[in-house]
């Protein structure tokens, strides 16, 4: 059990997430997807350093990494899907419990990224 | 062997003339991560040297060019912001997710010194009389010193620092010696800017070199953060030696919850604002007033949030509440607590015991909240400087902003309503330097100034925005007539 109780806490597990699905997407052979995941990482990274304001951090609740665990040994079409969708549901999920409008649109943003794939 | 810092003086790296060293622990692990020269009033000396020999060249490169240093900085900044925040927390105690907000309103200075070129255009009239035109001209003034504390080590210095140099002036920093650091990495990246020898210098220690920087005839200006009764000192040092001086001191910043707020995102920032930085910032809150049937309200969702707080060390990412900064702090805040019980207040919820696996020995103190304090407790009065809130009854919005207006100090206040009535006359009404509507850290960014009032600040332009173009420069004016043929 790791909690998503913060920002960075939110914002490291979504760079983290990006990772290993760019690994995943490179072994099942699918390089659009490792390189959208790779441009997502960057981005989340920046986020992470740019969207963080001092002043209106507030504590997250309700959120734990275990919900979003990936299975990232099945590379199968299905396999692809199901991560994507787990994907998807991170970024869904967390998005509401963070404050700042930059950060809160990029998770959005991402969230339909994983859906559409 | 562990390092010892040295100071960066005319360029170069050079150890202080003295042998007496500070530790510099990681309050959480208790790790010694280095020791801190205090430096002598020989040592400022050589500093002051070095930035009056650095002025007439630096004053004389293009603002342009000296704004285009801070683009190079800010990008350098940018390159270490995962060091640097990391360096925050190792010395400071604060969480992560704190280390690299603090990390970025620093750089939010940075970009107010980008923009010195254009805030230090001049005006004039031509034809004042006849024939005769009138400008003004602002002009760098010399050697600038900040004394900076433990609480911000990052940003804090760079509040002065780019405004100051891009204005044309050379610099000297003190930071604090328990977090000297972060400014440590930081006159690293200034060493790869390659600014001319002696624009900016760090000066390591406490006391004896801070003294040395307010007699010093060789410095113009100094600008301060830090404790009331020591900004009283510095002014008034300072003033005495015929300096220019910006010292702001500290806090005890009311909350004002009125019956109409939305409770539980009032309390969510409430809390933000009492236990962010575990305290340990001049706005932080302190007392959180309820006004009438609030109160209980108030308490109840703050009981209730506030106990959900994980503390932990700050480079856990799950950690939302890190160290305070020192065994003395501890030791001081953990008393003032008691003090309160003592007066009669009660603790709802208590820090003063907390423990935390696998850093036993940390500064830790756990979120604490006093109920039914009076005006006349020490805590009540007196900063505390940690997570501390404490809360008071009014029955009134007017007994509210009578209460806090009693207060010495006046660095910030906040309301938090759903009225539009009270907050205008809150903010109009209350003394404090910064107001906050339904904000609990009224932090003002790098474009306005840092307000101030009553014993929270002493002197007349205030840090960041353009107070601090006009600390920084002195204007000219200039009337000029031409004789035809």
């Amino acid at each position: 059990m790791t909690p998503l109780n913060t920002f960075g806490a939110i914002m490291t597990q979504a760079i983290g997430l990006e990772q290993g699905l760019a690994d995943y997407y490179e072994r099942a052979g699918n390089n659009d997807r490792a390189s959208a995941c790779a441009r997502r990482r960057q981005k989340m990274m920046r986020i992470r350093r740019e969207a963080v304001l001092e002043i209106t951090l507030e504590a997250i609740d309700g959120l734990d990494s275990d919900d979003y665990a990936l299975d990232l040994e099945d590379v199968s079409e299905n396999g692809q899907a199901r991560a994507a969708s787990t994907a998807a549901r991170f970024y869904r999920e967390v998005a509401p419990g963070i404050n700042v409008r930059q950060a809160r649109r990029a998770l959005e943003r991402a969230a339909r990224e994983h859906a559409g794939q | 062997m562990v390092e010892r810092l040295r100071n960066y003086i005319g360029g170069e790296w050079v150890e202080a003339g003295v042998r007496e060293w500070s530790p510099v622990h990681n309050p959480a692990t208790c790790e010694l991560l280095a020791e801190c020269p205090e430096s002598s009033a020989a040592d400022v000396d050589l500093a002051v040297q070095a930035a009056r020999e650095a002025f007439g060249e630096w004053r004389r490169t293009p603002v342009l060019e000296r704004a285009q240093f801070m683009h190079h900085f800010k990008n350098l900044v940018e390159d270490r912001f995962d060091d640097l925040s990391e360096v925050v927390v190792r010395e400071n105690g604060k969480t992560l997710d704190e280390a690299r907000g603090e990390v970025r309103r620093g750089i939010e200075s940075i970009d107010f010194g980008i923009g010195v070129p254009f805030m230090m255009r001049n005006d004039g009239v031509e034809d004042i009389s006849s024939g005769i035109d009138e400008t003004t001209v602002r002009q760098p003034v010399g050697v600038f010193a900040a004394i900076t504390p433990f609480n911000f080590p990052f940003m804090v210095p760079i509040w002065f620092l780019p405004t100051a140099i891009t204005c044309g002036n050379t610099f000297i920093l003190k930071p604090s010696p328990q977090t000297p650091l972060s400014m440590q990495l930081t006159c690293e990246l200034i060493d790869e800017l390659d600014l001319p020898e002696g624009v900016v210098n760090l000066v390591h220690g406490g006391v004896t070199s801070a003294q040395a920087i307010m007699e010093h005839p060789g410095i113009a200006g100094v600008s301060f953060v830090g404790s009331s009764p020591v900004a009283k000192i510095i002014y008034e040092t300072c003033t005495r030696n015929g300096k220019r001086v910006q010292a702001q001191g500290g806090a005890k910043n009311y909350i004002a919850v009125l019956p109409d707020a939305d409770m539980e995102s009032s309390v969510k920032n409430v809390l933000g604002a009492a236990y962010g930085c575990a305290g340990q910032r001049c706005l932080a809150a302190a007392v959180a007033v309820g006004v009438g049937d609030a109160y209980d309200r108030l308490r109840d969702e703050l009981v209730k949030q506030v106990a959900g707080l994980r503390v932990g060390y700050g480079l856990d990412e799950t950690s939302q509440m890190g160290t305070v900064v020192s065994a003395q702090a501890r030791e001081r805040i953990v008393n003032m607590i008691t003090e309160g019980e003592r007066e009669g207040a009660t603790i709802s919820l208590d820090g003063r015991d907390l423990q935390v696996e696998g850093f036993e020995d940390g500064m830790f103190v756990g979120p604490t909240i006093l109920e039914d304090v009076t005006p006349e407790m020490s805590v009540a009065r007196e900063e505390i400087f940690g997570p501390v809130l404490s809360l008071m009854r009014a029955d009134s919005y007017d007994e509210a902003v009578e209460l806090i207006n009693r207060s010495n100090y006046g660095n910030a206040a906040s309301i938090f309503t759903s009225s539009g009535a009270h907050a205008r006359d809150f903010k109009y009404r209350v003394n404090a330097g910064n107001i906050g509507v339904n904000i609990g850290v009224a932090a003002p960014s790098a474009s306005f100034p840092f307000g101030g009032q009553k014993d929270s600040f002493f002197g007349d332009l205030h840090g960041q925005g353009l107070d601090s173009i006009d600390f920084f420069t002195d204007r000219k004016v200039v009337i000029e007539r031409w004789f035809e043929g």
